[in-house]
């Protein structure tokens, strides 16, 4: 049973190696469509600079958001910021009504801003009999209302909304030239077909926050409700650019729940990767910092506890980037303290140990004594800690979350490796000749024993008088 | 044998020191309406934070808030950094460019007559889509709208967008070697480019942060909200395994002191240094809450034990003698976590530094409170609940541990 778990030991660390150090390694994700998933490691906003910006999406009249709506918020703006060219942007929903944008290197925030954060309400408006209007021409909708658009169209009215379409491509009209076709919803179907069978040559418009984006006319009635926008006469159809403009209209521009910028956070990335060089800096010398503490109070057990804490970072590092957990400012210090916090463990077992030792028993059985001993110590102090580090995970903001998360893996892992690790580098050590030197415990070499003695003995001295 | 309980009075008496004037300054925070004590950074209060640096060197903080109280902004606060950055302070602002406004049209379309259609679109025409079998046969005539083509007006007018080009608003004329991450919409903008105009060219922006006060407004509750679970959380589960809601109690007494003494030294901080605290702060208190439960666990695990070896023995001294042979390690679990936390302080950045602080401070206190508050506490409870017991129980009631 030691011996498989010698192996698993050394199996773990030698994967965390691999996914540590390989360069450009790629693993299959948990979604088998995406293909493989580069592995590296992820930076906060605030290490690598850039542009975060939280919205709240707000209710409409007495419709009020859910989760399927925050969710169909978030994938029309991340269609939208994709739409940038952005590299990597992240498109989160945080909360019950939140959309948290992160575009890392971005700090040219006024384009962006303004593309993500409009509401988008585009609406199908048919245009009074004697009137012509073109793209681009800016119509005033607040003050109007819906109209069936059967009869004459006299005044402006609303004949439908965004929310009536279903989907809009790029396709080709009856001479191969570019054109954009779209479908709609029931109601939508059902209007667009009454209207247009009552206005054929007549002219209506699409209409994306009061700006005409298409106004085409109508050469016939369209009963299906699956329509075609088209440029006959010239050559190839639509222009390229025209084209693709309207059909990201029809498909993005429209939200169904107007977005309210909440906060923003624009940040250099000069200053970040000074933040990360910092951070790095102080991480290097706090463990260092702990292994000669360990070294010098523990002697030989504090060299093992410092070979089970390296062991510890190197497999932490790699469930972060296997995750991938985002690394912030406050997940690095996070990670700073786990440090300090999963050489607790080892402590609690030394100390135990020590006195064991001290109270007559061989060395193998006051080590193993004091693994055993320091036990529900160690269980109760880490669920204290993953108490509350969970509470910070499940109800924090996204900042606070990194750090949780951070907290919560550290001490999982550092339960393997405190424990585990420590205690089977420590049967071999203590098994080994040179290793039976009273010196190598900090202790003295009258307290020392190191052979077994008997059960008795043991029992003896190992209750102290008070 | 150095007595701990015995002279609990003295390790009380201390922590009252340390505490009550900590409270007196977090009761500040409300009397005097957030003139002293703590001081609630832009996560909490709302608006906006900014941090510039001017080409010109010679620019003090006193210009920069004479200039910002020009521009309607007399509450800013501006300090300089060391790196000659100004970090500035101001209320909420709206930091969206400014948004193509709807041209007023009356109701109707505008220009009936003379205006040439469609600008890009010679003859943009609606069809239903080929592909559909509700299709009408009848073949569309070749558009029939009158479509004069090229309207060169389409240009002027700001495109939408939603789509993947957009233009936005006219473009205000920036300033000569302004940094280009300087925004230049917006209120923002306007308040950059007035600056600029008066002092020079802004060279470098750091950072640039605005919180509204929809998200600011609860989280001073939820701060407390999430405090108060965690501390619950430990109450059941210190009580769950030691099967003593005594000792459940006292360790969370001991932790409510280490979040007043955080608490406390961060109101004194704020009333004299004016530091802040921000949204990691309430992080770091629950950290502490978890971490400093750590040292109390490991005494009353050894009381437990102690218990059960020494039964019969004064409750008093059994703890006194758990406290004793754990001393070590309690102080040496601390330590390791100190050592790390002060090379982040030292070499980690600004930052982080107030959370590592308060981190610094909470982990000290906690064991202080484990080994000296928790641990009497527990003492005294349970030697008035043996009193109380004893009396119930008449004449001659053994003195036992509990069960």
């Amino acid at each position: 049973m030691r011996r498989t778990t010698v192996i698993f030991i050394a199996v773990i660390g030698v994967l965390a190696l691999i996914v540590d150090f390989w360069p450009r390694l790629r693993l299959p994700g948990l979604d088998p469509d995406a293909g493989s998933r580069l592995i590296e490691t992820k930076l906060g906003l605030d290490l690598q600079g850039g542009l975060k910006v939280e919205y709240r999406v707000n209710p409409v009249g007495d419709r009020t958001p859910g989760l399927a709506d925050l969710e169909i918020v978030r994938g029309i703006i991340e269609a939208r910021v994709n739409s940038t060219g952005v590299a990597e942007p992240v498109v989160v929903t945080s909360g019950t009504d939140r959309v948290v944008v992160e575009l890392p290197g971005v700090t040219d925030t006024g384009t962006v801003r303004q593309l993500v954060g409009q509401t988008g309400r585009l609406d199908f408006v048919p245009i009074p009999v004697g009137t012509t209007v073109n793209a681009g021409q800016a119509l005033d909708l607040t003050a109007v209302t819906e109209c069936a658009g059967t009869g004459t169209v006299t005044t402006l009215c609303i004949l439908f909304s965004g929310d009536q379409l279903d989907s809009a491509t790029l396709g080709q009209d009856k001479n191969g030239g570019r054109a954009v076709n779209f479908n709609l919803k029931d109601r939508g179907e059902q209007l667009f077909a009454a209207f247009t069978a009552a206005h054929v040559n007549e002219q209506f418009a699409i209409v994306l926050d009061s700006v005409i984006i298409s106004a085409p006319s109508i050469t016939q009635a369209i009963t299906g409700g699956t329509v075609q926008i088209t440029n006959e006469g010239t050559i190839g159809g639509m222009p390229q650019q025209e084209a693709t403009n309207l059909v990201n209209v029809l498909r993005f521009g429209s939200l169904p729940f107007p977005v309210e910028e909440l906060s923003s956070d624009t940040i250099d990335p000069t200053l970040g990767k000074e933040f990360l060089d910092k951070s790095i800096l102080a991480g290097a010398i706090a463990v260092g910092l702990v292994l000669l503490f360990m070294l010098t109070h523990y002697r030989l057990p504090g060299v093992v506890a410092g070979v089970a804490l390296l062991y510890y970072a190197l497999v932490l590092f790699a469930v972060f980037r296997l995750i991938p957990v985002t690394l912030t400012l406050a997940g690095i210090a996070g990670f700073v303290l786990s440090v300090g916090m999963a050489v607790d463990a080892n402590i609690l077992i030394f100390e135990r140990s020590k006195e064991e030792l001290r109270l007559g028993k061989s060395l193998p059985q006051a080590i193993e004594a004091g693994f055993a001993r320091a036990w529900n110590s160690i269980l109760d102090s880490n669920v204290s800690s993953l108490i509350t580090a969970s509470i910070l995970y499940f109800f924090g903001s996204s900042v606070i979350q990194g750090f949780a998360l951070v907290l919560i893996l550290g001490v999982l892992v550092s339960m393997f490796t405190a424990i585990t690790v420590t205690r089977t580098i420590l049967r071999v050590v203590v098994a080994q000749d040179w290793a039976r030197k009273a010196r190598l415990y900090g202790i003295s070499e009258a307290e020392f024993v190191y052979r077994p003695t008997g059960r008795a003995a043991i029992r003896r001295g190992a209750t102290p008088g008070v | 044998m150095f007595d701990v309980i015995g002279k609990k009075r003295w390790f009380f008496a201390f922590s009252l020191l340390i505490t009550i004037p900590g409270l007196i300054f977090i009761l500040l925070t409300p009397i005097s309406g957030g003139e002293a004590g703590l001081k609630f950074s832009i996560d909490y209060t709302g608006g906006t934070t900014w941090s510039i640096k001017f080409a010109d060197a010679t620019v003090t903080a006193e210009d920069v808030r004479a200039e910002l109280a020009t521009l309607g902004q007399p509450d800013a606060v501006v300090t300089k950094t060391g790196k000659g950055f100004f970090d500035i302070r101001l209320s909420k602002l709206d930091l969206r460019g400014v948004e193509p406004t709807p041209t007023p049209v009356p109701t109707v379309v505008p220009t009936p007559s003379a205006a040439p259609s469609s600008s890009a679109s010679p003859a943009a025409s609606i069809t239903p889509a080929p592909s559909a079998t509700a299709a009408p046969t009848t073949t569309p005539a070749p558009s029939a709208t009158t479509a004069p083509s090229g309207s060169p007006e389409a240009s002027a007018s700001p495109t939408p967008s939603g789509s993947a080009a957009p233009t936005g608003s006219p473009e205000p004329t920036a300033i000569p070697g302004s940094n280009t991450q300087v925004p230049t919409t917006g209120e923002i903008g306007r308040i950059a480019t007035a600056l600029q105009e008066a002092l020079g060219p802004i060279s470098e922006q750091a950072s640039l942060s605005s919180i509204g006060a929809v998200v600011s407004s609860d989280l001073i509750n939820q701060a407390v909200i999430l405090i108060l679970v965690g501390s619950l959380g430990i109450l059941g589960w210190i009580t769950l395994r030691f099967r003593d809601v005594k000792m459940g109690v006292t360790a969370l007494v001991a932790l409510l002191h280490d979040v007043i003494v955080v608490l406390g030294f961060f109101a004194i901080l704020g009333t004299l240094f004016n530091v802040e605290i921000d949204g990691l702060f309430v992080t770091a208190m629950l950290t502490v809450i978890g971490f400093s439960v750590h040292d109390t666990i490991v005494v009353f695990d050894r009381v437990r034990e102690n218990k059960v070896r020494h039964a019969g023995e004064p409750f008093a001294e059994i703890v006194n003698h758990s406290l004793l042979q754990t001393f070590g390690r309690s102080i040496t679990t601390s330590f390791t976590v100190v050592l790390t936390l002060t090379a982040l302080l030292l070499f980690g950045g600004s930052a982080t530094e107030e959370f590592v602080l308060a981190l610094l401070i909470g982990i000290v206190s906690g064991t202080y409170s484990s080994i000296f508050n928790a641990s009497p506490l527990l003492v005294v409870w349970q030697e008035w609940e043996d009193r109380r017991r004893g009396r119930l129980a008449a004449p001659r009631a053994p003195r036992r541990a509990s069960a």
